[in-house]
C-alpha cells in the first residue's frame, strides 16, 4: 500500500507568481490597504506571531536538543554553535539555539502567513510518519521519501510547465541516508528557495538560510521540533484569517493550502 | 551553469539585483523576499569551500567540560563502582547515588576543614546513616555477608521513605550538570 503523502498537489497548479494581488477588488484604493494593513504590518513588529512564546530554553534541554555526536564525527562548520565536549560528546550551545530556532519559526510564520508552500523534509525513517503527520496537522506538504534529482531544479519538465515550487523548505534532518547532505538543501539554494534546517554537530550549517543548530537523532528534540513548527504554522494561518475579516475583506484573497493534502502520484 | 552560479551568492543578493534590473517583475516578486529583508539570518547561506589540507583543523578550539566535582565522581566510581541504585534516566529530576555523594562531599568540605580523604570517608559515612550501603569494587558478594546483617539492613527493613527523600531536590543546591555523567 502506497501512501505517499502529496508534496506537489499545488504543483499542479498554473502560474507561478504569488497570490499578491488578486484581481477581485479592482478598486486601487482597496489594494494598497490590502498591501498595508495585511502584508506590510506583520513585518514591522520584530515578533509579530509571539513566536518565542512557544518555546523555553528547559524545553530544549529536556527534550536533549543540546546533545550532539561524538567529537570524531564533528564537522568544522559546526563548531561555532558548540558549547563544548564532554567526554567526547559534542555539546550544542542552547543560547545560539534559542537565537537561530527564534528566527527560523518567524520566518516560517510569515511565509505561513502570506499563503506560502512548505514543505518539511527529512529522509530518517523513524521520523517519516511523524514528520507526515506533522505536514497533514498544518495543512503543508510533507517529502520523507527518496528524493528524485530533478524535483526541483527540473520542475518544468518532470511535472509539465508552469509548476509552483515550494516558497519555504524545512529540512527536520539535513543528512540523507547515508550521511551525506541532502540533495533538495543544494537544489533548493539553486531555485532560490529559503530553507531552514535541523543542523547537528556532524551537518554543514553553511547551505542553510536559517540553521537551527540541534539534535536531529532522539525521539523528544524531533517531537519537539514538529511540535514547534505546527503550532507556528497553525497560528500564523489563523492570524491571516483574523487580519483579512478585521480589515473588511470577507473572503481570504489568498490560496491557503489549509485542506488536506491528498495522494501524490509521485 | 546558471544553477551553479547562484551558489556563490547570497540569495536575497541575486534576486534584488534581478528585480532591480527589471528581470524580475515587482508582481514576480517572491513571497520570501519582503520577510528576508525584514528578518535576515544571523548568517549569510553562502557555500563554503571544503579546505582540503588537513592541517587547518580547528578541533582544540571546542572546549572541554569539566567540572570540580568530577574528580570526587572519578574517585567514588573507581571506589564504588556504579553504586547500588540504577540511574533512572526518565526522570529529569532525579538525583543519583553518585550525587548525592557529590552534594554531601562538597558540604562537608565547605564548612569543615577536612581534608580530601576523610571528607571522603565521612561522607561514605553520612550517606550509610541515610540508608545507602556503598559497596566498594571487589568486596564480598551479598552471600557471603552474614544474614542478620543484611535482613537488618535499613535499605529491607526500611518504609522505603528514604528512597522518595532521595527525589526531592532541594532547591538551591542543583549545580548545572549536564545530566547523569557517563563511567570513565
Amino acid at each position: 500500500l502506497h501512501l505517499k503523502l502529496v508534496t506537489l498537489h499545488h504543483f499542479f497548479q498554473a502560474g507561478s507568481s504569488p497570490p499578491n494581488h488578486r484581481h477581485l477588488f479592482p478598486a486601487l484604493v482597496v489594494s494598497s490597504l490590502f498591501t498595508e494593513k495585511i502584508m506590510n504590518l506583520p513585518l514591522e513588529k520584530p515578533d509579530f506571531f509571539r513566536v518565542s512564546e512557544l518555546f523555553s530554553l528547559k524545553e530544549l534541554f529536556d527534550a536533549r536538543v543540546h546533545l550532539g555526536h561524538k567529537k570524531g564525527c564533528r564537522h568544522r562548520l559546526m563548531v561555532p554553535y558548540l558549547y563544548g565536549c564532554r567526554f567526547d560528546q559534542d555539546i550544542i550551545d542552547l543560547d545560539q539555539t534559542m537565537e537561530h530556532l527564534q528566527l527560523a519559526l518567524n520566518f516560517t510564520a510569515h511565509i505561513a502567513y502570506r499563503g506560502g508552500i512548505i514543505v518539511f523534509v527529512s529522509r530518517r525513517r523513524q521520523f517519516g510518519h511523524l514528520v507526515e503527520t506533522t505536514a497533514k496537522d498544518c495543512g503543508e506538504y510533507a517529502h520523507t521519501r527518496y528524493w528524485q534529482g530533478g524535483l526541483l531544479t527540473n520542475a518544468n519538465i518532470q511535472y509539465g510547465p508552469g509548476v509552483r515550487l515550494p516558497d519555504l523548505i524545512i529540512f527536520l534532518s539535513t543528512l540523507n541516508n547515508v550521511f551525506q547532505q541532502h540533495v533538495g538543501i543544494r537544489d533548493a539554494a539553486k531555485m532560490n528557495i529559503p530553507t531552514v534546517g535541523v543542523a547537528d554537530s556532524n551537518c554543514n550549517p553553511s547551505l542553510l538560510t536559517y540553521p537551527v543548530p540541534g539534535n536531529d537523532d532522539t525521539p523528544a528534540a524531533m517531537e519537539l521540533y514538529c511540535r514547534l513548527f505546527k503550532m507556528t504554522i497553525n497560528r500564523a494561518k489563523d492570524k491571516r484569517r483574523q487580519m483579512e475579516l478585521l480589515h473588511g475583506l470577507s473572503a481570504p484573497t489568498t490560496p491557503i493550502p489549509s485542506y488536506p493534502p491528498g495522494q501524490s502520484t509521485f | 551553469t546558471a544553477g551553479a552560479a547562484l551558489l556563490k551568492f547570497s540569495r536575497g543578493g541575486l534576486v534584488r539585483d534581478l528585480m532591480r534590473s527589471g528581470v524580475i517583475k515587482p508582481q514576480e516578486k517572491p513571497i520570501w523576499y519582503d520577510v528576508y529583508g525584514a528578518f535576515p539570518p544571523k548568517r549569510e547561506p553562502l557555500h563554503v569551500k571544503s579546505l582540503i589540507r588537513p592541517c587547518t583543523k580547528k578541533d582544540d578550539t571546542v572546549p572541554e567540560i569539566f567540572y570540580g566535582e568530577d574528580a570526587v565522581r572519578a574517585r567514588f566510581f573507581v571506589l564504588y563502582g556504579m553504586g547500588p541504585r540504577p540511574f533512572d534516566l526518565s526522570k529529569s529530576n532525579f538525583v543519583s547515588t553518585c550525587q548525592r555523594f557529590v552534594e554531601k562531599y562538597t558540604e562537608f568540605k565547605s564548612y569543615s576543614e577536612l581534608d580530601d580523604a576523610t571528607a571522603f570517608e565521612e561522607t561514605g559515612k553520612a550517606l550509610l546513616t541515610d540508608g545507602i550501603v556503598l559497596r566498594r569494587r571487589g568486596a564480598p558478594s551479598v552471600r557471603d555477608l552474614q544474614p542478620e546483617h543484611f535482613l537488618n539492613s535499613p535499605v529491607l527493613t526500611g518504609t522505603g521513605d528514604e528512597l522518595i527523600a532521595d527525589r526531592r531536590v532541594e532547591s538551591g543546591s542543583r549545580r548545572a550538570t549536564p545530566g547523569p555523567s557517563h563511567t570513565p
